[in-house]
């Protein structure tokens, strides 16, 4: 099953950053270096079912910041608070996931948004990294996902 | 005027819907409920002319408030605004009784694709 791969995910990140935050496509775009973000931010859904798996987007704490206000149509000197960040952030994720998930050949349920510092640990194999950057930032979705059924949690 | 009632645990998404719903050119009278249960206690008290509710929240889901409401008694008109928008769930929302469902990430031309007709 290759039905999740790096242009899908670009589509639907390209489609939910356009609607959602810049109202217009040439925002996000691939990056070519690999490296790690700094002082990460990272949101992440699970999915569950007969194709379990996860998805994550990681970008700096700045740069989510940049994105709540983005997403509220608010100034760049507008304050973001942790809760802001958490809910607007998560909310990305939960929306990247949702698409993603809608990929998959049967429907299993979607887990509400988390956000860290870090993603915890899935037994689910990493299936891809797409690096892009948004507005020049750094912003990274990896995906994580068993692709075989009988994979069901 | 029309009251809608916006469902999503997300006060970010809230606004965003709300933003959008005036954007698609609906001056709606907008109240606002963080999950299922929230929403039952608001349509219990004041029912609305519309619901538009997230699928999946904390608490009680978008499809459990749906299926509440209904075997309550309340025949409101009903739609999801949900990140999931595959077939299935398309159909399982029809079958429960959603007039539509609109996917996230949606435009305000995605709204009044499926309000106007609810309106006519």
């Amino acid at each position: 099953m290759t039905v999740v791969d790096v242009e899908a995910v670009f589509e639907i990140a390209e489609a939910v950053f356009a609607a959602m935050i810049d109202g217009d496509h040439g925002l996000l775009v691939v990056r070519d270096d690999q490296a790690p973000v700094d002082d990460p931010v990272v949101a992440w859904v699970d999915i569950c079912g007969p194709y379990p798996g996860r998805t994550a987007v990681t970008t700096s704490t700045a740069t989510a910041s940049a994105l709540v206000r983005a997403l509220l149509d608010v100034g760049a000197d507008a304050g973001v608070t942790d809760d802001d960040r958490t809910d607007a952030f998560g909310e990305i994720a939960n929306v990247v996931g949702g698409n993603i998930k809608a990929l998959l050949p049967e429907q299993g349920s979607l887990g509400l948004p988390r956000v860290a510092t870090a993603v915890p640990p899935t037994v689910d194999p990493l299936v891809l990294t797409l690096r892009l950057a948004w507005r020049g930032e750094p912003l990274d979705i990896s995906v994580w996902l068993t692709q075989h059924e009988g994979g069901a949690r | 005027m029309i009251r809608v009632l916006v469902v999503d645990d997300s006060r970010v998404m809230r606004q965003i819907v709300i933003r959008t719903l005036r954007q698609a050119g609906y001056d709606w009278e907008v109240t606002e409920a963080g999950n299922g249960v929230e929403a039952m206690a608001a349509i219990t008290a004041d029912e609305p002319d519309v619901v538009l509710s997230d699928w999946n929240m904390p608490e009680m889901s978008g499809m459990e408030l749906l299926t509440t409401m209904r075997a309550n008694g309340f025949a409101t008109p009903f739609g999801f605004v949900t990140s999931e928008g595959s077939p299935q769930m398309r159909e399982q929302a029809e079958a429960a009784g959603a007039l539509f469902l609109i996917a996230k990430p949606f435009t305000p031309e995605a709204f009044r694709e499926v309000i106007e007709p609810v309106l006519a």
